[in-house]
């Protein structure tokens, strides 16, 4: 056997000379430039914003079990920008995409920001599907001096604490947050005398727990006389539900309310049909079931009656509300581009480029600091609705409604009908806001 | 000598990289400072000790949080670095006693559970780490010692100097380690236990050390991160985490010194090339170790030193 | 009282399942040595295939299992033929290394082919009925994976115990080079065992498919389990795969109704107290 111990000088010296060479090289390949990319200055004064491109950095999840959701904000983005440029884009300037895979994780959606703002240079961000990788995001956002309309990620401590609390202004969001889940649901089931024993099945990570924790804090208010009898929990990549299901099921609920979202939300709620949960409850609360790929998936169950109208759900958008020209032609064009109904990420995205196109017009400038001001404050008609962008929190205020998922003749996948509405400021919390307290 | 040369020009280029280079482009090479600190622990264990632990992240992961925790109190850079070393040699220590008993498939299952149950209470701790949202808010604290200096680190080109320069030290102090008759001895007890012990060493006890010097590495490069980032979330202590070094360095190059360092290079290099241009950065990762393991077991190194490869 | 006898069927129908998962991993160790980190990539490739087979091309669910398994085999068998086999005198390590290379290649393969997004095919008609077991309604599914599992195991004892190239099998494994010595095909054999617990990964993945999410990564998610179940039992050993999974099964299914916080940390620690006490597991037998 060779001795193996000592490197030989002329060795050693090709191998780091091959290694700095090819780190120069590769270096060179990362950083073209030697300072950071700022919006730059291309053609004197022809464009009113400085630059003939303006670049958009996105980023979403685009695989795994939750791989629809990035696929949605990037078409929802797509489309926009390809209306606006057609239409001669901002100012004269063209939008520019790069869309980003965030892996749900927080450390490749901070690397991705950072790439995207310091490397690309893109103007504006946007994105990120999962509450960690938010919450890990916001922070470095006024190093990287850009702000970040978030789409998706719906943990309440990202208005309520990075924004309202700690002052991080470059924080943005565009999505109902964890209200929809909580808040909205309790206000539809408070109506509902005969439903007393709550118990739910929910994600083992920080959405599930807030999602039950301010459900039961909202519900118990208006109903004292409620009980939560059981709850389980489902980590990330839980594919078999049915030791959850029925062990929550032995505690004879009335209603169930359940977080499990994307393709492990359609599996649950086969697994649920299959162990005969919807003979026994009055009632089912998916709670991001208004999602399309979870309509979809369940979409042949629906039409055969299985979930006996007890199938309630919400979303951050429904594609059949509100009933305005906005939101049909959102729909509208939206179809024809992809061949698919847009998922409340897909109107979030599409949104958020037309939020980001007023603010420009508005500022007249790139820079962060009189973007943030056009925004704070800004009330904007989107296909979603009106938004009202709240200066205390950056929230966007708009209201969802929850509904029963149910088939109806106009549309080809389920909808959500017999419609529960409330305004907005019915069911978001306001400032100040106090710590929601989550326990297990 | 000429290899002297070699080292002080890479010194010198590193050292003068932030009057060239872009922010993003410091932070890259943060992070390739970091992974090949980790990957240079993790190669004592495997290239020089023969034992391959799949945990490695878990004692990363114990620097990040104590690290972390530690900045949030008493925001003193050196508190906190030393802070998180420390916790992560107490915690190679004492899981090291509890592995090292074992060998080959044993050993790798068993470091692959403690990094998992780390992983875990990472997760499901949320009083003490977060839970799945994790640390924010973790300051980039000044480097100082009360009384004498006090550096602001805001700069990522500051804290950039103090990782080199930690790092700088890291390998120095690696090198002293595998030419020691420590090193050595280690190499002789990869090669053959049954000899090493015929000649009296104490297998179990050199394992170890070897163990919590790999353990203390991988909490330096944990205890970097948090005031890089400002957040630590569960996926360090993540198996998948704990395969980055071992990637790094059978890329680079498992049997030899440098190799940890110029796979964590090229790893991360590679990484952050592909994935601009596409999603699809896994399988050319994949294809590369397949390749590697079929053909260039000795690595990135091995290509340029012809004896490179151990078999 | 009903509640625990109730949650234990379904943890038995759990641990079925990963028995089908865990089997093939603990075949393949036991015989050719290998730890096949790329085992829960078969197990996906299995979902897939069958999705394909019978959700998209609408062939009879039966007969897309079949094939799933057929075309799970082929891959089993280029894995082993053309990169595995070369391998066997390396280090440990590198077998560990060139399996998770394929874990890579693969997420990222159906991804390219199928698209990143879920897959969700039809339910088959067949499985939607229930049966009522002490009063409450159990899925005439998971009643067939008991079935499935335990037929299975039968099925896996004949062929190691009773048929003639379950007794090659046996003697490769035990002592390879004597096998080898008496005229023993060894490469082919091995070849053969490999493809075999492929089939039965991708069983359990095809099975799986009206119910769980086929999606790029399942595999992944799987492993440990599949690990965790075979280090219990004894690498290589299939009576410590089996009674493993059924631990592992119904322990998971008690913990979720009792101990809702039942931890990830538990499982991991129940792999660790067995590694370090007796590391050839319950049922001993390091090969």
């Amino acid at each position: 056997m060779k001795e193996r111990k000592r490197i030989s000088r002329r060795a050693f010296l090709k191998t780091a000379a091959a290694g700095i060479g090819g780190m120069t090289l590769g270096l060179k390949g990362i950083g073209a430039s030697a300072q950071d990319k700022t919006p730059a200055k291309a053609k004197p004064a022809r464009k009113a914003l400085g630059v003939d491109v303006i670049k958009l950095g996105g980023q979403g999840v685009i695989s795994g079990a939750h791989a629809d959701y990035g696929w949605q904000i990037q078409a929802g983005a797509a489309l926009a920008i390809e209306e606006i440029n057609a239409k001669g884009g901002v100012l004269g300037s063209k939008l520019e995409l790069k869309f980003m895979d965030e892996e749900l994780k927080p450390a490749v959606a901070v690397k991705n920001a950072r790439y995207l703002a310091t490397e690309w240079g893109a103007h504006l961000l946007f994105g990120v599907d999962s509450s960690g990788s938010a919450m890990a995001v916001g922070p470095i956002l006024p190093e990287l001096d850009r702000l970040c309309m978030f789409v998706h990620a719906s943990t309440h401590r990202l208005t309520e604490e990075l924004v309202a609390e700690k002052g991080i202004k470059q924080i943005f969001r565009i999505a109902a947050p964890v209200y929809q889940e909580g808040n909205l649901a309790a206000l539809i089931f408070k109506e509902f005398p005969n439903i007393k024993r709550w118990a739910g099945i929910h994600c083992d990570y920080e959405y599930g727990y807030s999602a039950w924790a301010l459900f039961k804090d909202t519900l118990k208010k208006y109903r004292p006389d409620v009980e939560f009898v059981s709850i389980a929990w489902a980590p990330f990549w839980t594919m078999d539900f049915s030791s959850h299901i029925s062990a929550v099921m032995a505690a004879n609920p009335d209603a169930i309310h359940a977080t499990p979202w994307a393709g492990e939300g359609v599996m649950l709620l086969r697994q649920a049909l299959m162990l005969g949960v919807f003979d026994k409850i009055q009632a089912w609360f998916q709670c991001m079931g208004g999602s399309v790929d979870i309509l979809e998936g369940i979409s042949r169950e629906v039409e055969a009656g299985k979930f006996k109208n007890k199938l309630w759900a919400t979303a951050r958008y429904i594609h059949n509300y509100p009933d305005t020209p906005e939101n049909k032609k959102f729909v509208e064009s939206f179809r024809k581009r992809w061949n698919r109904f847009p998922n409340y990420s897909a109107e979030n995205a599409y949104s958020t480029i037309y939020v980001f196109k007023a603010a420009l017009e508005k500022a007249r400038s790139l820079k962060t600091a009189d973007l943030i001001k056009a925004i704070e404050g800004m009330k904007i008609m989107t296909a979603g609705g009106e938004r009202f962008f709240r200066p205390e929190d950056h929230q966007a205020i708009y209201a969802v409604p929850g509904g029963r998922v149910v088939i109806d003749p106009k549309y080809p996948i389920p909808v959500l009908g017999d419609l529960k509405v409330f305004p907005a400021q019915a069911y978001y919390r306001n400032p100040p806001f106090e710590p929601l307290k989550m326990g297990k | 000598m000429k290899t002297k040369l070699a080292i002080l020009l890479l010194i010198i280029f590193l050292a003068v990289l932030p009057a060239f280079a872009g922010k993003y482009l410091l932070y890259v090479t943060i992070h390739i400072l970091l992974l090949s600190i980790f990957s240079l622990g993790f190669n004592l264990l495997f290239g020089y000790t023969g034992l391959l632990s799949f945990g490695q992240a878990g004692f990363y992961a114990v620097g990040a949080y104590g690290c972390a925790k530690i900045l949030l109190v008493y925001p003193s850079l050196l508190a906190g670095i030393l802070g998180g070393v420390t916790l992560a040699g107490v915690a190679s220590l004492l899981l090291g006693v509890l592995c090292i008993r074992h060998t080959r498939i044993y050993f790798s299952m068993l470091t692959l559970s403690f990094g998992m149950m780390i992983f875990s209470l990472a997760w499901k701790w949320r009083d003490v780490t977060g839970g799945d949202d994790g640390l924010v808010g973790i300051p980039r604290a000044p480097l100082e010692v009360p009384g004498i200096f006090k550096i602001n680190m805001a700069a990522m080109e500051s804290y950039y100097y103090v990782v080199l320069g930690l790092s700088l030290l890291a390998i120095y102090l690696f090198q002293r380690i595998v030419r020691s008759p420590l090193g050595l001895t280690l190499q002789g007890i990869r090669d053959s236990e049954t000899r090493a012990a015929c000649v009296g060493v104490s297998v179990r006890k050199y394992r170890l050390l070897s163990f919590t010097i790999a353990g203390l590495y991988a909490g330096l490069a944990g205890a970097l991160l948090p005031p890089l980032e400002s957040t630590v979330t569960p996926p360090v202590a993540h198996w998948s985490h704990s395969a980055e070094p071992v990637l790094a360095t059978l890329l680079g190059g498992i049997y030899t010194f440098a190799g940890p360092i110029v796979g964590s290079a090229l790893f991360y290099l590679l990484k952050d090339i592909i994935v601009r241009f596409t999603e699809y950065w896994l399988i050319c990762l994949g294809v590369i170790v397949v390749v590697l393991v079929m053909g260039f077991r000795g690595g990135v190194v091995s290509i340029f030193l012809k004896e490179g490869s151990r078999r | 009282m009903e509640t625990l006898a109730f949650q234990g069927l379904i943890g038995l129908s759990v641990a079925m399942y990963l028995w089908l998962l865990a089997s093939g991993l603990t075949i393949v160790f036991g015989v050719l040595g290998v730890l096949n980190f790329a085992h829960g990539s078969l197990f996906m490739l299995g979902a897939y295939f069958a999705f394909t087979f019978y959700g998209l091309w609408g062939v009879n669910f039966w007969l897309a299992i079949a094939l799933s398994l057929l075309s799970v085999a082929v891959v089993g068998y280029l894995m082993e033929r053309f990169f595995l086999r070369h391998i066997y005198n390396e280090d440990h390590a590198y077998q560990l290394l060139l399996t998770f290379g394929f874990i890579l290649i693969f997420d990222d393969a159906v991804k390219m082919v199928w698209g990143g997004v879920a897959k969700i095919p039809a339910m088959p008609s067949f499985f939607e009925g229930t049966v009522s077991v002490v009063g409450r309604p159990f899925p005439v599914y998971n009643l067939f994976i008991i079935g499935a599992g335990l037929f299975v195991a039968v099925l896996v004892w004949l062929l190691f115990e009773k048929t003639w190239w379950g007794k090659m099998v046996r003697a490769s494994a035990s002592d390879r080079e004597m096998a080898g010595a008496i005229g023993i095909n060894i490469p082919t054999l091995f070849t053969g065992v490999f493809a075999f617990g492929a089939m039965l990964a991708a069983l359990g993945g095809a099975l799986g498919t009206p119910v769980r999410v086929v999606a790029p990564g399942i595999g992944s998610a799987m492993i440990i389990q599949a690990f965790i179940i075979t280090v219990i039992g004894g690498l290589g050993n299939l009576k410590g795969a089996f009674v493993g999974a059924l631990i592992v099964g119904t322990l998971s299914a008690y913990g979720i109704l009792l101990f809702p916080v039942f931890e990830l940390f538990l499982i991991f620690l129940i792999m660790a107290v067995v590694l370090m006490i007796k590391p050839q597991g319950l049922f001993g037998g390091e090969r």
